[in-house]
This record gives C-alpha cells, structure tokens and sequence, in this order.
C-alpha cells in the first residue's frame, strides 16, 4: 500500500507542473514570474525531509523541458536544494517554525541564484547586476512566498507519513 | 392662402398652451408605460434580464471580433506592405520561465515553418522562429536577451544589432561611433548575416545615452511590437518587396507605422531613388 506521504508527494507534483505550465505566465508581477516547481520541491524537502530526490530531479527536469533554458540547470538546482535543505532541517530542527522559515527563503532565494548562474554560464549575455536586480531577487521573492503558503499545507500532510517536523 | 393676422395672434398665444400639452402628452405616456411595466410579470422581468444578457455578450463578442479584425487588418497591411509570404498564427502560449521571453504559435512545419524564419506582428518584427514541431512553432522574441537582429538606422543608413535584455528594453549596438542617431529614428532590419528578412521595421530610437563618436553610446529603442498584447503573427518565408526604404531627411521623425506606408507608396511609385544599391536585397 502507498505511504500517504508519497501520494501527497506524486499529488503535489503534478498541480505544481500543472500551475507552472498553465498559470506561471500570467502571473507575471513586475520583473517576476513564478517558479511553482521550485517552491513545491524547497517547501516538499523542508515539510518531508525524508522524501529523496527523485522527485525534485524529474520536477526540475520537466522544468527544464517546457521552458527554453538549458537542459538539466533547474534539475540540478532541485536536487542539490532538496538534499540541502532536507539535510540541514534534520540537523537544526527544533520543532519550531524559525528554521523552516529560513529554509525556505534561503532555499528558494538560493535556487535562483544558482539557476541565474548557470543560466550565464551557460552563455545568457547579461550583466550579472542585471540579473541579479532583474530576475533572481524578484524572482527569489516571489519563490519564497509561494513555498512558504505551500509548506504547512505539506507538513501537515506530510505529518501523516511520520515526517520528523509535525505541524501541530 | 395667406394667414390672417386674427389668427397669427391667436396661434401665437397658443403657441406655449401647445408645448405644454405635448409635454403633458409625453407625461402621460410615460406614465402609462410606468405603469405597465409595474404590473409586468416576474417572466416577463425574467425574459428581459435574459435578454439583456444575452445583448451583452453579443456586444462583447462583436467588441472581440472588431478587436481581432482590425490586428488582423494591420497584419494584412504589413503582408502588403512589404509583400510578404507567409503563413498567419494565434499565439497559444508564452513562456514559463523567467528568463526566457518566447511565445508558442499554432503554425509549425505541417504548415511549412522552419527554424530561423522572421516573424510579424501586426506592426513590426516580432522575433524569430527557434523550434518547430508539426502543429506548433516557439518563436524567441526580439525582447529575449538572447535575441540579436542586424538593423540598419533608416535615415542615417548606419548599420547595428539590436539586442534584448531581461528587461525587454531593447539597445542598438555595435554601431560605429560616429553614426548618427538621433530620437526619432525608424530602425529597420537589415538583413546582414541573414536572420533576419531585410526592411521590416523594428522600432523607433526613443533615447540616447552618449554623443556620437562615444564609444560607449547606448541607444534605445522602443519596439514597434508590443509583445505583452501580442496575438496573432505571421511567419515570413520571403518578403521580395522589403528594402525600399527610401532615404530621409534628417527632420523626418514621423511615426514608424507611418514611415512604412510610406514606403509602401514609394514601392509602389517605383520611387526608391534614394536607396543605396548596397542595400537592395
């Protein structure tokens, strides 16, 4: 029998690759555009720290495949993210909601960070100031938000699955 | 037969009496059409509100299809303009990243489309086809950072790429430091490298930063295309009639849509004395 854990898991990526497809470029606020995919796989590692990372893997790779943007650089991002922030929750959580929070922003604001680098290296002609100001902190920001609606809803659910942050 | 001045008075008099009747008259009727409409039934209340909403999406829809009709009247005008041949599309999405700026059309190879072929919009370049399946096309945006279009400054006949940025704005560079530009300037493709098909107009110079023989002179440029309201293109496979873009004076600084019909008349004229033989296609 499935763990309901995974269910959630298979079940959010999918509305997260739905969201990120259909409502991502209306969206748009300013310089920003929403990357649901990320803020689903940062929230996912921080509310079920023990759900792996094949699941970041296949979400940053299907990221990968219906943007423009080099192949595998949001799958790579997702991965070591996941790994990352999974990681450091099992290591400083103190069943509060601080280090989480910070998790996430870092995470997310990180993740962009790390795509926009790729991005560049992967031969973008853009000014690292312009990238910085133009998408990765707004774009950060706006990741922050949506993982942090996204995460008591999956802590809580990921609770019934014996994860180690119970939201009570 | 003439009136007599008995009457004249008289009609005078009653003149007033005779608006106020009509007035009253009018009272009257309304009055009556108020009260029929007070003792109308819940139906017939019911049919008119259905009615009425159903006149509203009529107008709507009509307000939508005039919309479409004149985008698809000025995408004709271009095909006109500059004799295009090409294939028309829907734009049916845009891009899901951020860091990209691309829209995805509803023409792709089954229709003929081909990587690297330019594409319209109703008054302007839009960008250029980057991938093509059977049933649909993903066309990069001039706006993209990654975009670069070899342009030509119509007036001054000097010659640059326009490049995108993660902003949208788009620059004029590689021009050689003492070209001139000034605001104003209509900037055309100008088919150097081939990527893009000679003479359509991109845009108008709306700033300069620097002075000619700056080296690091930045001119902007506002698109003709605005890609946000974007809906349909068209993806040019040949344009035989481009590159007749007479030169102009320096005080020219009329609107760049302006300046294409006015290159259609001059085409049309046979007119294009003006342009340098190293331009023609």
């Amino acid at each position: 029998m499935a763990r309901p854990g995974l269910i959630v898991t298979v079940v959010g990526a999918v509305v997260a690759v739905l969201l990120q497809a259909i409502l991502a470029p209306f969206m748009v606020i300013g310089a920003a555009m929403p990357n649901f995919i990320l803020a689903f796989v940062i929230a996912n590692a921080v509310a079920r720290p023990t759900g792996g990372i094949v699941a970041p893997f296949v979400l940053g790779l299907l990221y990968d495949l219906m943007g423009n943007g080099p192949v595998g650089a949001m799958a790579l991002v997702c991965v070591v993210l996941s790994f990352v922030c999974s990681r450091l929750l099992m290591m400083l959580n103190n069943d509060t909601l601080f280090i989480p929070i910070v998790l996430i922003v870092a995470g997310t604001l990180l993740g962009n960070v790390i795509y926009g680098i790729l991005v560049i290296a992967c031969g973008m002609d853009v000014s690292v100031t312009e990238a910085l100001v133009g998408r990765v902190l707004p774009c950060g920001l706006y990741d922050a938000v949506l993982a942090l609606v996204m995460f008591p809803l999956l802590a809580r659910l990921g609770a019934l699955d014996g994860a180690p942050l119970k939201m009570e | 037969m003439k009136e007599r001045t008995g009457q004249s008075g008289a009609h005078a008099v009653l003149a007033p009496l005779g608006v106020v009747g009509s007035s009253a008259g009018a009272m009257a009727e309304d009055a009556g059409t108020a009260a029929a409409d007070s003792g109308a039934s819940e139906e017939t209340l019911s049919a008119l509100r259905q009615r009425n909403a159903e006149l509203t999406e009529l107008l709507t829809q009509s307000e939508e299809y005039r919309l479409e009709a004149e985008r698809l009247q000025g995408l004709l005008g271009l095909k006109e303009t500059y004799a295009i041949e090409g294939v028309s599309g829907r734009v049916i999405g845009r891009s899901t990243d951020a860091w990209n700026q691309t829209v995805t059309i509803d023409v792709g190879s089954a229709e003929g489309v081909e990587t690297g072929l330019t594409v319209v919009g109703p008054s302007g370049v839009v960008g250029q086809v980057i991938a093509v399946q059977p049933g649909s096309a993903t066309v990069r945006l001039l706006s993209d950072p990654q975009s670069g279009a070899a342009a030509i400054i119509q007036s001054s006949r000097a010659e640059g790429i326009v490049r995108g940025s993660l902003s949208g704005q788009l620059t004029l560079q590689n021009l050689e430091a003492d070209a001139e530009a000034k605001v104003g300037d209509v900037v055309l493709t100008s088919g150097l490298g081939g990527s893009y098909v000679k003479g359509l107009l991109i845009g108008t110079i709306v700033r300069i930063e620097g002075s000619a023989g700056d080296g690091s002179r930045t001119i902007y440029v506002s698109p003709n295309e605005s890609a946000g309201a974007l809906e349909e293109v068209m993806v040019v496979f040949d344009a035989t009639g481009v590159d007749v873009t007479p030169r102009q004076s320096s005080s020219a600084s009329s609107s760049a849509s302006s300046s294409a019909s006015a290159d259609a008349g001059a085409r049309s004229e046979g007119t294009a004395g003006g342009t340098e033989g190293e331009d023609r296609g």
